[in-house]
C-alpha cells in the first residue's frame, strides 16, 4: 500500500471516545461476510464464472435480500424488559464491567467489525493493539504470534506471579524433558514401523478399490484384516492419543489376500501430528467461514423462478429477474419496476 | 507451599451441583447434574416475546401465550452468541435465580458448564466470563466448545452397534465428526478425544432463522404477507418440510404446467402438495398439516364455503430445507454441507478421514427434518473415495444432544481441569480466565 508517500507512525497512543475509534479500514465490509465484497463491476472482478450472468444491479439486489433474510425480525422490534414481578431478587450493586455490558446495545455485527478493526490495528500497530485488546485485562506475556491470527489469548502458562512462575517453569522444564523423551522413542518405534510398513507395501500388491467394502465392518476392523497375517498386532502405530484396536482381529479367511479384496487404509497420522492439531488456537469467526473453492465454481449455480419457484428458463428483459416460462413471466411484468439503485 | 496462608485451602471442595446450560439463539437447554442424579433438561425458549395485545412474555412464560399471530421476538442470542446480557441476564433471572424460578439455584453454591459456539469473538467471550462471576456469582464456572461435548455422549449406541452389554463406553469418544446445524448456522467440527480440532471447524452461514424467513418470503409472494407472523411460518416449516432425495424430480411434480394445460401431476398434488390450515388465533391456535385435496384451498380462497385459511404447500416444502446443500440457489457464496465437510476434512492427514467419516453425527434443530441423514449421507459419498465407509446418525433427540454430553461432561474428571473458580477468576483476573479456556484440555489425556 502506497499511501502517496505517506508513511505512517506508529504510536503507542490511540485515543478512543467511548463506543468508536480511528483504525486502519483495508478491507471492503467484512461484517456483511455472506455476500460479494464489491458490487461494482461484479462479473468483471470474478475469476471464472460468476454468479451466472449477474449484473452489478442483480448482485445488489441478491446482497440486499439476503441482509433481509438474515435479520432475526422483520420489523425492529423494540421490546423493553417487563418490570420485575415481586419475588425477584433483590437488585444489587452491578460492578463497574457488568454496568457497561448491560448497558452496551452492540449488536454482532459491531462486535464484528471492533474485532476486525483491532485486527488491522495488530497489523500496523501492535503497541496500541495489546493495550486496546479486552482480553488483555492482565499483561499478557507474550504477543501473539502471528498478526494475521486472532488476538485471542494464548494457551500459555500464566506469569502472574513470581512464585506461581517459578514452579510452572519448573513443571514445564519436566514435562518438556519428559516430551522430548517420548518424542524420541516414538521417533525410534515409527522408523522400525516405518520400515516394516515400507516391507509390507512391497509385499502387497497395490490398493484397487473395490465396491465390495460397504459390507464390511467399520475400518478399525479393517485395519486388522488388512494386514493381519504379515503385520504385527499394532498396526496402525499404538500412538498415546489414538490406541490401537486392542480387540482380537476377525478371524482369517481363505481370501483374505485376495488383491481384489484388500482394502487400502491410509497410515495413522503420528502422534506429534495429532497434538498439534489438537492445540492449535481457534480460528477467528470469519476465518472459520467456509468460502467457495474451485469445486463450487465448477457449475454455475442453480436459477429459479421468481414466481413459482421452477427452474428459471428466461430472464426479464428489464430486471433480469428469473421466471420459468410465458405465464410467470407476465405476472413479473405486472411488478416489474426499474428504480435506481434497485 | 506449605505454611501458606491458613485462609486458603489448597482449594475448596468443588460445588456438588452443577448447572449445565446449552444456551442457544433459540432455545435453553438447562438442567442440573450432581454426582449422582442427572436432571432431565428443561427446553426454554430464549427470547423475550411481545403478542399483539402488547402482552410481554419473559423465556419460559412464552408457554402461557395461546395467539401467536404477530408476535414479535427479542432474541439475547445473535450468531450463536450471547450478544445482548440486557435481556439474557432477565431470562436466566427468572429461569434460575429469582425466589419463584421454576429451575431455583443458589450460584454461589453451583457450578456453571456453559457451551459456547466456536469461533467466538474475545470481546464476547470475555463480556461473558465478567458477567458469569461479577454479576451472577458462580463458584466454579467452565465455559466450553458447545459440539465437542457430544463426544461424551455414547457414540457407538447412536450408530446402533451391536455389542455385548458388558462393554465399558469409552468416554470421549476417540473420533467423531460433528455437524451441529442450529438456529443461527451449520458447523462442521472434527473432535479427537474430546478435544475440537480447532483448524478445521468450518461454518456454513445457513441455519434455521434464514430457512424460516426464506420461507416468509416465498409465501409472502405467493399467498400471503406473513412477515410479521415468524413463530407461525417456523411451526410450518418444522411440520411441513422435508428435504428431497430427488430434487429434479420433485421440481418436476411441483410444476403447474404450461399456460393452457395444467400438469396432471399439479392437479393430484403427487403426494408433494399438503395443505396447511393456518391458526386462526380463536378456535385453533397451531397450524395442521393435511394431504392436498384439490379443489379445496380454490374454495376457501373465495371464503364461500369455509372459514379456514389454507395455504397449499408446493415446492416450499422442500425447496426451503435445500439451502443446507445448495446456498447457492439463493445467491449465498458458500459451498453446501457435503463441500463444507470436504473442506473440513482436507485440512487434516488422510489417516484421519477413515475415522471421521464413519463416526458423523448430526445434531441440532434443522437435523430433524424429513430424510436429513440419508441425503447427507448421498451428497458424502459422491465426495469420497469410494472405499470410505461413510455412516452418519443422528441422536434419538438431536436437539437435547449437546447438553446431555456437556452432563456427561460435568461428571466427567475432564471438568476439574478446565474449571475455574471464582476466587481464581478474582486472583488471576479475566485474561487468565480467557486463555485458560482458549487453551482448552490440552494435549495430555
Amino acid at each position: 500500500m502506497n499511501n502517496f508517500g505517506v508513511v505512517e507512525l506508529a504510536s503507542a497512543k490511540t485515543t478512543n471516545a467511548p463506543g468508536w475509534a480511528y483504525v486502519p479500514d483495508t478491507r471492503p465490509a467484512p461484517g456483511s461476510a455472506a455476500l460479494p465484497s464489491n458490487r461494482k463491476r461484479a462479473a468483471r472482478n470474478h475469476a471464472g464464472l460468476s454468479l451466472s450472468d449477474a449484473s452489478a444491479r442483480q448482485d445488489a439486489k441478491t446482497r440486499k435480500d439476503l441482509e433481509v433474510l438474515d435479520r432475526d425480525t422483520h420489523k425492529d422490534a423494540n421490546i423493553t424488559i417487563p418490570p420485575r414481578t415481586a419475588g425477584s431478587r433483590a437488585q444489587n450493586k452491578h460492578t463497574p464491567n457488568v454496568r457497561k455490558i448491560l448497558q452496551s446495545q452492540k449488536t454482532f455485527a459491531n462486535h464484528l467489525d471492533d474485532y476486525q478493526a483491532l485486527v488491522a490495528l495488530a497489523e500496523t500497530n501492535p503497541a496500541a493493539a495489546a493495550a486496546l485488546n479486552p482480553a488483555n485485562a492482565q499483561p499478557k506475556p507474550a504477543p501473539p504470534p502471528t498478526a494475521r491470527n486472532s488476538p485471542a489469548p494464548q494457551p500459555t502458562p500464566s506469569t502472574a506471579t513470581s512464585k506461581r512462575s517459578a514452579a510452572a517453569a519448573k513443571r514445564a522444564a519436566a514435562a518438556a524433558a519428559k516430551e522430548e523423551k517420548e518424542r524420541k522413542e516414538r521417533e525410534a518405534r515409527e522408523a522400525r514401523e516405518a520400515e516394516e510398513a515400507a516391507a509390507g507395501a512391497e509385499r502387497k500388491p497395490s490398493p484397487v478399490p473395490d465396491d465390495t467394502t460397504t459390507s464390511d465392518p467399520p475400518p478399525a476392523s479393517d485395519v486388522e484384516m488388512a494386514d493381519a497375517p504379515s503385520l504385527p498386532q499394532s498396526y496402525p502405530a499404538d500412538g498415546t492419543i489414538l490406541p490401537a484396536y486392542a480387540k482380537p482381529p476377525p478371524a482369517p479367511h481363505a481370501s483374505d489376500a485376495d488383491p481384489l479384496l484388500v482394502s487400502h487404509v491410509p497410515a495413522f497420522p503420528a502422534d506429534d501430528e495429532l497434538r498439534a492439531l489438537m492445540a492449535a488456537p481457534p480460528l477467528s469467526y470469519l476465518e472459520a467461514r467456509a468460502r467457495w473453492g474451485d469445486e463450487e465454481r465448477r457449475y454455475p449455480p442453480r436459477a429459479f423462478c421468481e414466481v413459482c419457484g421452477y427452474w428459471g428458463k428466461v430472464q426479464c428483459v428489464k430486471c433480469g429477474a428469473r421466471a420459468c416460462a410465458l405465464d410467470c413471466l407476465e405476472a413479473h411484468r405486472e411488478e416489474c419496476v426499474t428504480r435506481y439503485g434497485l | 507451599m506449605a505454611g501458606g496462608r491458613k485462609s486458603k485451602p489448597a482449594g475448596p471442595a468443588p460445588p456438588s451441583r452443577t448447572l449445565v446450560l446449552d444456551n442457544g439463539a433459540s432455545t435453553i437447554k438447562a438442567g442440573f447434574v450432581t454426582d449422582t442424579t442427572t436432571d432431565a433438561p428443561r427446553i426454554i425458549p430464549n427470547c423475550i416475546a411481545r403478542d399483539r395485545h402488547r402482552k410481554t412474555f419473559v423465556g419460559s412464560e412464552l408457554e402461557k401465550c395461546k395467539d401467536f399471530g404477530e408476535i414479535a421476538f427479542r432474541r439475547p442470542v445473535e450468531k450463536g452468541f450471547i450478544v445482548n446480557w440486557e435481556a439474557q441476564k432477565e431470562i436466566w433471572d427468572r429461569e434460575f435465580f429469582d425466589d419463584k424460578a421454576p429451575q431455583r439455584c443458589d450460584p454461589s453454591e453451583t457450578r456453571l458448564v456453559l457451551a459456547e459456539q466456536s469461533n467466538s469473538l474475545p470481546a464476547l467471550q470475555l463480556h461473558c466470563d465478567q458477567m458469569v462471576f461479577e454479576e451472577f456469582g458462580f463458584s466454579s464456572y467452565c465455559r466450553v466448545n458447545g459440539p465437542a461435548f457430544n463426544a461424551y455422549n455414547d457414540v457407538q449406541a447412536i450408530f446402533q452397534i451391536l455389542r455385548t452389554p458388558d462393554t465399558t463406553i469409552d468416554v470421549p469418544a476417540e473420533v467423531i465428526l460433528l455437524i451441529d446445524s442450529g438456529y443461527s448456522h451449520t458447523t462442521v467440527t472434527p473432535i479427537v478425544q474430546g478435544r475440537p480440532l480447532h483448524p478445521a471447524i468450518r461454518r456454513l452461514d445457513v441455519g434455521g432463522k434464514l430457512m424460516t424467513n426464506y420461507l416468509t418470503r416465498l409465501l409472502s409472494v405467493r399467498h400471503f404477507d406473513m412477515r410479521s407472523d415468524p413463530y407461525i411460518v417456523n411451526e410450518m416449516k418444522e411440520t411441513a418440510c422435508y428435504i428431497s432425495l430427488d430434487f429434479k424430480g420433485d421440481l418436476e411434480k411441483t410444476w403447474k404446467g404450461t399456460r393452457g394445460q395444467r400438469s396432471q401431476d399439479y392437479l393430484t398434488g403427487a403426494g408433494i402438495a399438503k395443505d396447511y390450515v393456518l391458526p386462526d388465533s380463536h378456535t385453533r391456535f397451531h397450524g395442521v398439516v393435511r394431504d392436498y385435496e384439490p379443489g379445496v384451498s380454490a374454495k376457501a380462497r373465495k371464503g364461500a364455503v369455509s372459514t379456514e385459511d389454507i395455504l397449499t404447500l408446493r415446492n416450499e416444502r422442500f425447496v426451503v430445507p435445500e439451502l443446507l446443500f445448495r446456498p447457492s440457489d439463493i445467491g449465498i457464496r458458500q459451498p453446501g454441507l457435503g463441500d463444507l465437510v470436504m473442506q473440513s476434512l482436507s485440512v487434516l492427514p488422510v489417516g484421519l478421514w477413515p475415522g471421521l467419516l464413519a463416526n458423523i453425527v448430526v445434531v441440532g434443530g434443522n437435523s430433524l427434518y424429513e430424510n436429513f441423514i440419508q441425503r447427507l449421507q448421498t451428497e458424502i459419498l459422491e465426495r469420497v473415495p469410494d472405499s470410505c465407509i461413510v455412516r452418519v446418525a443422528r441422536p434419538e433427540d438431536p436437539v437435547t444432544s449437546t447438553w446431555l454430553g456437556a452432563a456427561s461432561f460435568a461428571k466427567h474428571q475432564h471438568v476439574e481441569k478446565l474449571a475455574v473458580t471464582k476466587q481464581e477468576y478474582e486472583e488471576n483476573g479475566a485474561g487468565w480466565v480467557a486463555r485458560k479456556f482458549s487453551a482448552g484440555l490440552g494435549v495430555e489425556l
